[in-house]
């Protein structure tokens, strides 16, 4: 497959979110105001990169049997690392993202991409894959965070849209408003898909 | 001729009853309490009402049209959604509650499913539990005093406005501006009480006084009328039970729900319910089945069809564990009313009930 | 059996070289997150109390006691509150004047809801907290009689009483240790100017 193909097919067809349906915990979580959704999904598709990277470059060394533990002590211990020098070193940076962070662990897009893309695949489109991913990841949860914020907050990126007279609908902040706008959302995506 | 030559198991017996008799019936049976509601806060209450049923009936023509499935507006039962959900709303809400209620019940609550007779949820109450979710003070606060009542209930009005005024400002704002519920749940709040005066017994003495109003003969007697503060279509007992009896009658309702409803909410609250330092009262079981929307809850929502278990035991299980919660959820919970939302609980464990009480099957063997 | 022993081996050799890189960056990152958190402290009690000098009382309570940069005179007492929220612990910044009216707070550390509890850091909230005694700290829903209480966030009622409760708590250590403490100073100074 070609490297265009890989990059874009994150986006919409093979979507994580509303396709593949990975992530749902960290996708419920963040999406209750655009700008926790970009910095959530900004950190996200990094690590998705890195991670993409490092599995491509080690699955010829690590033995089948033991893959998964494998994945998961190279996730951690690379996102821990991540965390701390961001600490250190762009404190600014990882006030506003730091809260994130430790999400992207057990984010399982990043374990679902790894067993079943760049453990298969060299690290150039593991590399696309990873971004593609990431990118559709992060369209996702601004598309849910949009939705949400407008009604729940009658702001967009921290912009009010809405008029001042109007009294938020505080569920779409809530958990059993991110699952309803969620849901609609992937039914909506369905049936433009059965559509086609 | 094709449909003249049915063959079907048995019971062959039909009668006539259909779901838009059964619908519109209800409706029928729910309007004494809509004419109180109209002499409580005027025409208001039933402008509400007929935005909610309208806006339930073209919200559920509108995603009929969509889905391609056949439009059963005239059905009833969307109006019926409309008019309960609406019944569940503070009479001074502004318009648009009753019409973003109803339709998130039919939206989400019913055409979501797959339409009526596949929700897994009562679609009125969760259409109130999302707006008591969203607009939390538009709906539980701003309540409007009834012609010729009080919002509490309590009864001398003058007596006590003038006795507490003196004495306490924040209990005097208490039984002028809370619901009856309301009013019995601050009253169960040690640290409100304790404020009520600098005196800690004489905060006591206070409040436990203020219950006995809220309590007494003549209170229930507003309670049973509805010249009470609530939603629209709760407050009157008596309208309530005028349309229940129509409805038992016709046979469209089955006692054992209500029945055990109530009298589960009865006996634990006779037990449950006293104040701190006050005795067990003969009228305080009264008070609570009076009060809030046990009444509209036990008899018109608790009752239908669709999200109740369908076996005479497991009308019964359903019946006892919504009383439970709501007597739980009233004296401990964070709510002062807990009908709507014990009865959302136990629709959801409806199938669970259902399993458990699979009649035997006819002729098999014991294991 | 053998296959087994050779598969716990890689494993582990994951896992060493995992902890050795983690330790090795927290070893180098730790003193500069360190520093820069200190530094943090340092600027929010500024901010709470400009123009002062800080001197630490470490204890049961550990606190701050702010002295103006040029007279030297008492102006407050600067501490940290904590209380569990809805998600974990909410950490709030107080400045209290000599009398334990509140000057400003700041929440410095929490993991509420995004979009309800986190409103908790917004000015629009701790503002209200300004000038209030400790018989004011009490939520509106918990019976306070407005404007002598502090009005709860819009569906984070469990985080304004974590940040509220946590003060009140606070204060009332504050106070006891500040009274203990001030005995026996003030016996030493009276001393020191008869023995002048």
């Amino acid at each position: 497959m070609s490297f265009m193909k890989e990059l874009t097919k994150g986006i919409i067809k093979e979507n994580p979110t509303f396709v593949i349906v990975l992530g749902m915990c960290p996708t419920l979580a963040t999406s209750t105001s655009v700008n926790n959704a970009i910095g959530m999904g900004l950190a996200a598709t990094f690590v998705l990169i890195c991670s993409n990277i490092f599995i491509s470059l080690i699955k010829n060394i690590t033995p089948d049997k033991i893959r998964i533990p494998v994945y998961v002590i190279v996730i951690a211990a690379f996102v821990s690392i991540v965390d701390m020098s961001m600490a250190a070193y762009l404190p600014a940076l990882h006030k506003s993202l730091g809260l994130f962070i430790p999400l992207i662990v057990v984010n399982c897009i990043i374990m679902g991409r790894a067993e079943a893309y760049a453990n298969k695949n060299n690290v150039i489109n593991s590399i696309a894959d990873g971004i593609g991913m990431g990118l559709g990841f992060t369209l996702a949860l601004c598309l849910v965070a949009t939705i949400r914020e407008i009604l729940g907050n009658g702001t967009w990126l921290n912009i009010r849209v809405m008029p001042e007279t109007y009294d938020p609908m505080l569920i779409t902040l809530l958990a059993p408003g991110a699952f309803i706008t969620l849901g609609l959302l992937m039914g909506l995506m369905n049936m433009l898909k059965e559509k086609k | 001729m094709k449909d003249r030559f049915i063959v079907s198991p048995a019971p062959h017996f039909h009668d006539q009853t259909t779901t838009k008799n059964v619908m519109w019936n209800v409706v029928l049976a729910l309007t004494p309490a809509l004419i109180f509601a109209i002499y409580f806060w005027g025409f208001k209450s039933l402008l509400l009402t007929l935005l909610g049923a309208v806006s339930a009936m073209v919200t559920e023509a509108i995603i009929q049209k969509l889905r391609k499935v056949p439009i059963t507006v005239s059905d009833g039962s969307a109006f019926l959604t409309g008019m309960l959900l609406a019944y569940n709303i503070n009479a001074g809400a502004p318009w648009w509650i009753p019409v973003l209620g109803a339709a998130f019940a039919i939206a989400i609550g019913k055409q979501v499913f797959g339409g009526l007779g596949n929700n897994p949820v009562n679609p009125a109450l969760l259409g109130r539990a999302f707006l008591m979710a969203s607009w939390p003070t538009l709906m539980t606060a701003g309540w409007s005093i009834p012609k010729g009542g009080t919002l509490s209930g309590i009864t001398d009005p003058s007596v006590i406005a003038v006795n507490l005024q003196n004495l306490s400002p924040k209990a005097y704002d208490l039984v002028t501006g809370a619901t009856p519920l309301k009013v019995a749940q601050t009253l169960r709040d040690s640290s409100f009480v304790s404020s009520l005066s600098a005196n800690a017994e004489q905060g006591f003495d206070l409040a436990n006084r203020i219950f006995t109003n809220l309590t007494d003969l003549s209170a229930l007697k507003n309670l049973f009328w509805g010249n009470i503060g609530g939603c629209i279509g709760e407050v009157s007992v008596f309208a309530l039970l005028l349309g229940a009896a129509y409805l038992l009658y016709k046979n469209i309702i089955e006692w054992r729900i209500p029945l055990f409803y109530i009298g589960t909410v009865f006996v634990l609250s006779f037990f449950l319910a006293p104040l701190k330092g006050s005795g067990f009262s003969p009228l305080l079981p009264f008070f609570h089945i009076f009060s809030g929307g046990l009444m509209l809850g036990a008899f018109f929502m608790a009752t239908d069809y669709t999200t109740t278990p369908i076996t005479k035991s497991g009308r019964i299980i359903f019946a006892i564990g919504c009383g439970i919660l709501t007597v739980v959820i009233r004296l401990y919970g964070g709510y002062p009313e807990g009908v709507s939302y014990s009865i959302l609980f136990m629709n959801v464990l409806t199938p669970l009930i259902d399993k458990f009480n699979m009649p035997k099957a006819f002729g098999r063997v014991k294991k | 059996m053998k296959i087994f022993l050779q598969l716990g081996l890689i494993l582990l050799a994951f896992c060493v070289v995992a902890t050795a890189l983690l330790a090795y960056v927290n070893s180098i990152t730790k003193p500069q997150i360190d520093s820069i958190q200190q530094k943090e402290a340092e600027e929010t009690r500024r901010k709470l109390i400009p123009d002062s000098d800080f001197e630490e009382i470490q204890g049961e309570f550990t606190y701050y006691i702010a002295k103006d940069s040029k007279t030297g005179e008492v102006k407050g007492y600067v501490f940290t509150a904590e209380k569990n929220g809805y998600n974990g612990p909410v950490k709030t910044m107080a400045a209290v004047d000599k009398d334990y009216n509140i000057i400003a707070i700041n929440v410095i550390q929490q993991t509420e809801t995004p979009g309800l509890g986190t409103n908790s850091t917004q000015p629009k909230f701790t503002d209200q907290f300004k000038g209030k005694t400790v018989e004011q700290l009490i939520v509106d829903k918990d019976g306070g009689v407005p404007p002598n209480c502090i009005k709860a966030i819009t569906g984070a009622t469990i985080t304004t009483r974590a940040v509220t409760n946590s003060l009140k708590e606070s204060i009332e250590m504050l106070k006891t240790q500040v009274q203990t403490k001030n005995i026996t100073p003030n016996e030493t100074g009276a001393k020191e100017e008869v023995n002048k």
